[in-house]
């Protein structure tokens, strides 16, 4: 009976609310950094690239930027989900479903960037109908479409029991939601053969997804290492970014559980020894990132042919100096001093850490794209003097900023119909542990 | 007389004033040419397989302490004298200071008449140069290129003297292969000095350089800035070269080629790979079928 009232608790706790005031003043926030990219979507659709800032020399702009940046994010679902299952890990069940809404919420914008950067969408077509084989851009569209489907799948089989326990309080959650959780669910009964079925699926897809994690990451870091630049000419670009990848990731998830805890009161399912352990995940994954980097920068650095020397200078002490060292020490080096310390890994310094992670992996990212295309091997004859320099227009950063805004509203939304902490397995988990 | 005595001191002042204005006016003209820089001019005579001759000009001043090239004069060449009927050309000098003009027909006769020639360059001068006059004086000369046993280059010069052709000795000549972006010697020695035959002879020690598909290279004989003869090259195709014939691989398979010739390694590992993981998919979704099935009553 005892029992029975604390799986009501945490079926309560953990079903999915209604957005409080300062919930729907968020997603109104988010929706109308939504409308102003679409807005600006639409001036690009109407005019051209024209109104980007992208030229001759940066072809590849803050779209391309952000692009890498929603894969990188995306790699967290494989690291939370199958990495830490496969690892048969245990505390990190809160966090799968918060890792797995990132993953599919960043690459859906993913691929809508990718669309964006193109200028006229209708020619993605063009890529399925005359594509080369041979190149990593078509690679790159083919691993994101799996990688898609894979996290979706990776998403839903997990939630199917969950689903029965939704569409069984109907009283809370609304007749509407209810209709949706009986088309996406209705169908699980929770019987044993359906629970190995599921199992089974899990499994497979854990250990699927971690290559094609992998492949996602390593053929974005192809789009620019095949490319002969300054910067992107290494044959260590594919690990430099599966380790930012992870390190974004992670942090991403820190930021969200802590969002999610405040929001949600969820401090008995995410509590400080969640955040201690994704602090020492988090640090682990700076420093390899760190390591990445000092490979990345102080080879050509020692080096210093010519046109690496450019764009070096250009990035340690000239006009992206600012930005450059903005990224390392954010994104690196002060999350792992807070990190380093157990009181780093409390709630909030976590929060904080995982939130400088992120901020300073965005710069990084356009970091890797710009500066490079600004110093090719041949420089361009008799361009203009505007295309020396990039700083993208109003529309690229709407366009930007409304795809970060829409990230973040699919996983509100999501959060908003779905349980973020799986619910029955958390029971279970508090059933064995009673056990 | 007496009346002439009582102008004398009016007209030594008027003379007097007569010579400070002048005076005044010849230093400002010496001022002014002072303001204005002398313009150092080149002029050399080129003639190439002993065929077609061509002068060119070259215009250089010295502006703050460093020689740089002088864009935009204007010179009038002439042939030996200064005269209508013997100009060369009118040049204008471009961004280097460089100006070419072939020798016309017209010249024909004039260029006959004797074996040394003068060529006289002059510039009218500008606001910033001085005007100048620059001659080169030249002799005619040719020059020979044969080729011996053991891949030997036999290079001869002669000048025409009294109506013949005549050996000259103590000529510095160069002897090249043609190269795309520039001139290769032959051997390790730079160049070679005519004896008292006025000839020379180079060994060719560039075995196995690319020839093209028939293994021919072009030997190049010269003589550069010489202050009697100008500028002299004559060529020789020989077929001394490494036979090389132009392999392509545009048809063919490979990670650079077009869209259908992608190489067939690729396309099966890209293949297996593709189609064992969608396989996975979709096996996946078959297990939502058999999950739903699963939990149907009965």
């Amino acid at each position: 009976m005892e029992k029975s009232i604390e799986y009501a608790n945490i079926t309560r706790d953990l079903l999915p609310m209604r957005f409080s005031r300062w919930g729907k003043v968020w997603t109104a926030i988010l929706l109308a950094f939504c409308a102003a990219g679409a807005f600006a979507w639409i001036l690009q659709l109407k005019n051209g690239l024209v109104v980007t800032a992208m030229g001759d020399y940066v072809s590849w702009g803050i779209y391309i930027s952000n692009f890498v940046f929603f894969v990188a994010i995306s790699l967290v679902g494989s690291l939370i989900t199958a990495v830490l299952r496969l690892a048969n890990v245990h505390w990190s069940t809160p966090l799968t479903r918060i890792a797995e809404i990132i993953a599919v919420s960043a690459i859906v914008f993913a691929s809508l960037i990718i669309v964006v950067d193109m200028g006229r969408p209708e020619r993605f077509l063009n890529l399925l109908l005359h594509g080369r084989m041979q190149s990593p851009i078509i690679w790159d569209v083919i691993v994101i479409s799996t990688y898609f489907i894979l996290s979706l799948l990776l998403l839903y089989f997990p939630l199917l029991p969950d689903l029965k326990i939704l569409i069984r309080a109907k009283e809370t959650t609304g007749p509407r939601l209810n209709k949706l959780y009986r088309f996406l669910g209705s169908f699980w009964k929770g019987t044993p053969e359906q629970v190995r079925l599921s199992e089974k699926a899990i499994n497979i897809m854990c250990v699927t997804i971690i290559p094609v994690a992998f492949c996602i990451h390593t053929v974005t870091s192809w789009l620019f290492a095949t490319t002969y630049r300054p910067g992107w000419d290494s044959t260590n670009f594919g690990a430099y970014f599966i380790s930012g990848a992870f390190l974004v990731g992670a942090g991403a998830v820190v930021v969200a559980m802590f969002v999610f805890r405040k929001a949600y009161h969820l401090e008995k399912y995410i509590t400080e020894l969640h955040f201690d352990k994704m602090g020492k995940v988090l640090v682990m994954l700076a420093l390899l990132y760190l390591y990445f980097n000092i490979n990345e920068y102080l080879v050509p650095a020692f080096k210093m042919r010519k046109p690496e020397a450019a764009h070096l200078e250009d990035l340690f002490a000239g006009e992206y100096a600012p930005m450059f060292w903005f990224a390392i020490f954010t994104g690196m080096l002060v999350p792992i001093v807070i990190l380093l310390f157990k009181k780093g890994r409390r709630p909030l310094p976590m929060f904080i850490a995982g939130l400088m992670v992120v901020v300073g992996a965005w710069f990084k990212r356009y970091l890797i794209v710009t500066p490079t295309l600004l110093h090719p091997f041949l420089p361009m004859q008799g361009v203009a003097e505007k295309f020396h320099h990039y700083f993208p227009s109003w529309q690229e950063w709407a366009i930007t900023m409304g795809s970060l805004a829409g990230t973040l509203l699919i996983i509100t939304f999501f959060a908003r119909i779905f349980p973020i902490i799986p619910i029955h397995e958390t029971i279970i988990e508090q059933h064995e542990k009673a056990v | 007389m007496k009346r002439l005595y009582n102008y004398l001191p009016v007209c030594v002042c008027v003379l007097a004033l007569l010579t400070i204005g002048e005076l005044t006016a010849a230093q400002e003209t010496t001022k002014q040419d002072s303001t204005r820089n002398d313009v150092l001019v080149t002029v050399g005579y080129h003639n190439v397989n002993n065929q077609w001759s061509y002068l060119s000009v070259h215009a250089k001043a010295k502006l703050n302490g460093k020689f740089q090239s002088v864009k935009g004069a204007k010179f009038h060449v002439y042939l030996d004298k200064d005269s209508a009927g013997t100009l060369v050309g009118d040049l204008v000098t471009d961004d280097k200071g460089d100006a070419v003009t072939t020798l016309k027909p017209s010249l024909k006769d004039q260029w006959k008449s004797g074996t040394t020639h003068t060529f006289i360059a002059l510039y009218d001068g500008d606001a910033h140069y001085n005007a100048s006059k620059t001659e080169a004086v030249v002799k005619e000369a040719r020059l020979k290129v044969d080729t011996a046993e053991g891949r030997n280059i036999v290079v001869s010069v002669e000048e025409l003297k009294d109506g013949a052709w005549t050996p000259v000795k103590a000529v510095e000549i160069k002897v090249a292969v043609k190269r795309l972006q520039s001139d290769m010697p032959v051997s390790d020695k730079e160049s070679f000095t005519t004896d008292s035959t006025g000839k020379i002879t180079a060994e060719f020690k560039r075995d196995g350089l690319p020839g093209g598909d028939k293994g021919l290279l072009t030997l190049i004989a010269k003589v550069e800035d010489n202050d009697t003869y100008g500028n002299l090259q004559v060529e020789k195709t020989v077929p001394w070269g490494a036979v090389l014939k132009p392999v392509s691989n545009f048809d063919e398979r490979s990670l650079w080629a077009a869209r259908f010739k992608t190489p067939v390694w690729l396309l099966l590992m890209e293949y297996f790979i593709f189609f064992s993981v969608w396989s996975v998919l979709i096996y996946l979704v078959f297990q939502i079928a058999r999950i739903k099935k699963a939990g149907m009553p009965g």
